[in-house]
C-alpha cells in the first residue's frame, strides 16, 4: 500500500489531498516566489489523526511538513516535492480557558485573534500580534516565535506560552512545561520552525486588557535625529507598547493609500503608543510629546481620542500594501540591528539599492531594532527575483556585521538559509543539527529548512569569493 | 570578525580540553553561595573545580539599547548596583543568596517575585558565548529583543546547572527601574490565593503577590489607584520581598523545605509557610514530599526532580551528548 493509500484509509478521502488541483494552495506559504507541489496534504481533524500520519510517513520515510495557516514569510512551510504536507487547520478547538488563572489551552490551528476573542469577555487577551493575526495559527506562532508590533513591552510568543505538547515522528506524545526542572525545553520548541516535533497543544498566557492606549506621532526631518530621540524615551525608563518609525518612501506610500494626515515631508516619522492605567498612560504620553519635541521633532499629535488613536495606525499598518502599489512585487526583508546603527544602515541600504537599482521602502519596530526593508521588484522581469534575493542577502549580511541578527521574527525557513552561514560558524550550525537529530533521528521533520548544511555554507563562501555573484543563477537554491 | 579571545577564556577552554584527554569531571562553580545546600553532591566523587568567579565584570552596557552584556563570574550586586545607576534593573529579580554571580543565577535558572507579571530568567536572556564539552568557544544568539535566527540554545541552557557547557558571557535585556509600593491585609490564605488571581486579571499594575504569615502582600508599580481606602488595606514596607527572595526560613527538626511550583489558583497546600510569585510558588514545610507534580526538596536544590517521562528523558541524554559528548561536566 503506498503512502497515499494509507493515509487516506487512517483519516478519510476527503481529508487526504493528492491531485494537482487541489494541492495548489498548499504549493507555497507567504514566501510565494517558492513553490513546490507536495506529495499529498493530510488535513487530520484529531490528535489520534495526526499521530497515525506521523507513524505512516515514518513506515514510508516520506518527509513531513508541518503547516498552520501558511502566512510565514520564510518559506518554512515550503512543500518537497515527495514530503507529505500536514496541515493543522482543523485542529481549531479552543480547549479550555481559565480566566482567573489567566490562562488558555487551545489547538495548534487555532487562529491567533480568535484567541482574544475567545477571553475579551474576561477583560483579557492574548499579547502577541504577528500583522497576520486575524489569519495566522497559534501552532505557527509557536514554530516561528512569532513577534508583533508590542513585543518590546509584552515579549514574543515564547514569553507568552507556559506549556506545549509536541509529537515526534513516532507519534508519541512530550508535554514541554514553563514548571519543568533543569534545560528549558519549552524555550527550545518556541522558534523551531517544525524541525523538531508537531505542536499539538498549546496552553497560552493571558494579560489583563490595559484600561487606556495613547498615541504620539511625531515628524523629524532626518533619521538620525528621530533614532535618538527613541533613544532618549527609552533612557527615561519609558518602555512604549508600540514604538515604530518609517522613511520618507513609506510616509508617502501610507499616505497616498490612507489618507490619515501624515506629514509627507518628513524624512522619518514616528509611532509611540503607550498603554496602561488611565493616570500612568497621560502622564506617559506628555512626557513622550515633551521628549520628541526636545529632540527636534517639528510636528506632533498626541491622539486625543480611541478613534484618533486607531485612525493614526491606519498609515502603519498598511504600510506594506501600500509600498506594494508602487511595483507589481514586493520582497520583505527582517534583519534586526542596535538602534544606535540605524542611521548607517539606512545609508547603506540606500546606496545598495541605487547599485541594484531597485527601490526600498523601511519601517522599522524601533523599539526591538527589527527593520523590515520592502524592496520593489518585477517578477515578470527575468533575474530580477535572483537580484532582489541578492540585494536582500546583502541587506541582512550589513545586519550581521553591524552587531545584529538576520531575523527578528518571521524566521529562517528556506529564504535565510545562506544568511545563516554568515551569521554562524561551523560548530554552532552542528551543534544545531545535533539538536534536531535528537528529537527527530529520521530527519524527516521538515527537512532542509532552517539550518543550513555545512556543504552549503561551503559553497556559499566560495560564493562570496566571487564577488557575490551566485554561478548558475537559473539554478533554484534552496 | 574575530576579536582577541580573553586570556581567562582561553585557559577554561584548555582545561576542559585536558579533562577530555584525562577523562576528567568537572565542577563549574561560582561563589559557591548556593553549594553548601548542595554539599553531599559536591563531594561526593574527585571532581575538579572550574571556578569562574575571577571572570567578572560588564563587558557592553548601553542602557537606551535595554541590553547588558555581562561576564558569568559577576556577583548580581555590582551588576544590580551598576544598572541602578543608569535608572534600569534585571526584570527577573534574582534571588541573591550571598554574593551569587549572574552565573549561578543563570545556570540554576533563578526568578524572583515578579515571575508571573514581568516573567523568568530565561526571557530576558538575548544570548551567551560558552564552551561546550570538548572545549569548542561558540556562540549563540546575540544582543537583540529579537533574534530567532538557529535554536533558541541561550535561553535553552538557562537552568542546565554546569551540566552542559560553561556558560562564560551573557546578553540581557533590561528595564527601568520600577517605582513599586507594596500594600498588606489579612485574610486567611485561601481567600489570598483567590484575591492576587483576581486582582492580576485586572488593570492595576501588579508585580508581586504573595502571602506570608496570615498577610496577603501586593506589589504596585507606577501610577495607580489608591488602595488604602479598602477595608484592612494599609501600605507597608518592600521588605517582604526580601523575605521570600531569598526564601530562608528556620526549619524545626526533621523538617524539609519543599519547592512547589503549581497553578496560580491551586488552593493553599497542607503545611504551606509562604506562598508567593501570585499563587505559582508554594513553599512547604514538612519531613515528607508534598504530592504535587512540580516539587523540589530544597536544602539540596542543584537535585534535579528526576520525573521526566522517558521520552523527555531521552531528549535530555541526547541533548548532553551534543553538548559534552564524553561527559566532562559534572550532573547535579
Amino acid at each position: 500500500m503506498d503512502v497515499i493509500e494509507a493515509l487516506k484509509r487512517a483519516l478519510s478521502e476527503k481529508n487526504v489531498l493528492a491531485s494537482v488541483e487541489s494541492c495548489r494552495p498548499y504549493e507555497c506559504d507567504g514566501l510565494s516566489a517558492y513553490r513546490e507541489k507536495p506529495l499529498a496534504v493530510a488535513l487530520p481533524e484529531t490528535v489520534e489523526q495526526v499521530k497515525s500520519v506521523l507513524r505512516i510517513c515514518k513506515a514510508h520515510k516520506v518527509p513531513v511538513i508541518t503547516r498552520g495557516s501558511g502566512t510565514g514569510l520564510a518559506g518554512g512551510t515550503l512543500p518537497l516535492k515527495d514530503g507529505i504536507v500536514l496541515g493543522l487547520s482543523k485542529l481549531s478547538e479552543i480547549i479550555k480557558v481559565d480566566p482567573l488563572q489567566r490562562t488558555a489551552v487551545v489547538q495548534p490551528g487555532v487562529r491567533n485573534i480568535s484567541v482574544s476573542q475567545a477571553v475579551e469577555k474576561y477583560g483579557l487577551y492574548y499579547a502577541p500580534d504577528p500583522s497576520s493575526q486575524i489569519a495566522c495559527s497559534i501552532g505557527g506562532n509557536v514554530a516561528e516565535n512569532s513577534g508583533g508590533v508590542h513585543c518590546l513591552k509584552y515579549g514574543l510568543t515564547v514569553h507568552n506560552v507556559l506549556s506545549v505538547t509536541v509529537l515526534n515522528m513516532d507519534g508519541e506524545e512530550m508535554v514541554f512545561d514553563e514548571k519543568d526542572d533543569g534545560i528549558d525545553l519549552l524555550a527550545l520548541l518556541n522558534g523551531s520552525e517544525g524541525l523538531l516535533g508537531v505542536i499539538v497543544e498549546i496552553k497560552l498566557k493571558l494579560l489583563p486588557k490595559p484600561e487606556a492606549a495613547q498615541l504620539v506621532m511625531a515628524a523629524f526631518r532626518s533619521v538620525s535625529d528621530c533614532a535618538d530621540a527613541v533613544t532618549s524615551v527609552l533612557e527615561q525608563g519609558i518602555i512604549p507598547a508600540g514604538l515604530e518609525m518609517m522613511d520618507q518612501f513609506s510616509i508617502i506610500a501610507a499616505e497616498e493609500f490612507a489618507k490619515v494626515g501624515y506629514p509627507v515631508d518628513a524624512e522619518a516619522l514616528l509611532l509611540c503608543e503607550v498603554d496602561g492605567s488611565h493616570d500612568q498612560v497621560q502622564t506617559d504620553a506628555q512626557r513622550v510629546a515633551d521628549i520628541l519635541t526636545g529632540k527636534g521633532a517639528y510636528q506632533i499629535i498626541v491622539s486625543q481620542s480611541e478613534q484618533q488613536r486607531i485612525d493614526l495606525w491606519q498609515g502603519r499598518k498598511n504600510a506594506f500594501p501600500a509600498v506594494g502599489r508602487f511595483s507589481p512585487d514586493y520582497y520583505c526583508m527582517d534583519g534586526t540591528i542596535p538602534r544606535n546603527k540605524l542611521a548607517f544602515v539606512l545609508d547603506e541600504i540606500n546606496r545598495l539599492s541605487d547599485n541594484y537599482g531597485l527601490k526600498v521602502a523601511n519601517v522599522f519596530h524601533a523599539g526591538d531594532g527589527n527593520l523590515h526593508p520592502l524592496i520593489l521588484y518585477d517578477a515578470n522581469k527575468p533575474g530580477e527575483l535572483e537580484l532582489t534575493e541578492d540585494f536582500g542577502t546583502e541587506i541582512l549580511n550589513l545586519c550581521v556585521d553591524v552587531g545584529g541578527t538576520i531575523t527578528g521574527e518571521h524566521g529562517v525557513g528556506v529564504e535565510k538559509l545562506n544568511s545563516m552561514c554568515h551569521q554562524y560558524n561551523t560548530p554552532e550550525l552542528e551543534i544545531f543539527h545535533g539538536i534536531k537529530a535528537v528529537f527527530d533521528d529520521t530527519g524527516l521533520l521538515n527537512p532542509g529548512k532552517a539550518v543550513p548544511t555545512l556543504h552549503r555554507c561551503a559553497e556559499v563562501g566560495q560564493m562570496h569569493v566571487h564577488n557575490n555573484q551566485l554561478p548558475h543563477p537559473h539554478l533554484e537554491r534552496f | 570578525m574575530s576579536v582577541a579571545t580573553p586570556h581567562a577564556i582561553q585557559q577554561f577552554a584548555e582545561q576542559i580540553q585536558q579533562a577530555n584527554v584525562d577523562k576528567q569531571t568537572i565542577q563549574i562553580t561560582g561563589n559557591k553561595s548556593k553549594i553548601p545546600l548542595g554539599t553531599e553532591d559536591f563531594n561526593g566523587e574527585p571532581v575538579q573545580e572550574l571556578n569562574i568567579s575571577d571572570y567578572s565584570g560588564i563587558i557592553e552596557y548601553e542602557p537606551a539599547e535595554l541590553v547588558v552584556t555581562v561576564k558569568a563570574g559577576t556577583p548580581l550586586k555590582e551588576l544590580q548596583a551598576a544598572l541602578a545607576e543608569r535608572n534600569q534593573m534585571l526584570a527577573f529579580e534574582p534571588p541573591d543568596y550571598g554574593n551569587s554571580t549572574i552565573g549561578g543565577t543563570y545556570a540554576v535558572g533563578l526568578t524572583g517575585p515578579s515571575k508571573p507579571f514581568r516573567g523568568v530568567l530565561r526571557d530576558f536572556i538575548l544570548g551567551v558565548k560558552l564552551i561546550d564539552g570538548q572545549g569548542r568557544q561558540l556562540g549563540f544568539g546575540g544582543k537583540m529583543i529579537k533574534n530567532v535566527a538557529g535554536y533558541d540554545v541561550s535561553r535553552m541552557l538557562a537552568g542546565s546547572k554546569g551540566s552542559m557547557a560553561l556558560v562564560t558571557e551573557m546578553s540581557i535585556k533590561v528595564i527601568p527601574l520600577a517605582q513599586e509600593v507594596t500594600y498588606c491585609i489579612e485574610m486567611p490564605e485561601n481567600e489570598a490565593i483567590l484575591l492576587m488571581n483576581k486582582m492580576a486579571g485586572t488593570a492595576l499594575p501588579m508585580t508581586g503577590g504573595a502571602y506570608y504569615q496570615g498577610r496577603f502582600y501586593y506589589r504596585v508599580a507606577g501610577e495607580h489607584p489608591a488602595q488604602t481606602n479598602r477595608v484592612g488595606v494599609r501600605e507597608c514596607t518592600n521588605d517582604i520581598w526580601v523575605t521570600l527572595n531569598p526564601f530562608r526560613p528556620e526549619l524545626q527538626e526533621g523538617e524539609k523545605l519543599w519547592r512547589v511550583d503549581v497553578e496560580s489558583t491551586n488552593p493553599a497546600i497542607e503545611n504551606t509557610i509562604a506562598v508567593g510569585m501570585g499563587g505559582t510558588r508554594r513553599w512547604v514545610a514538612s519531613p515528607n514530599k508534598p504530592n504535587h507534580p512540580y516539587v523540589t526538596l530544597w536544602q539540596t536544590k542543584f537535585a534535579p526532580r528526576h520525573n521526566d517521562t522517558p521520552h523527555v528523558q531521552k531528549i535530555k541524554l541526547g541533548l548532553r551528548d551534543v553538548f559534552d559528548p564524553n561527559h566532562i561536566f559534572k550532573q547535579l
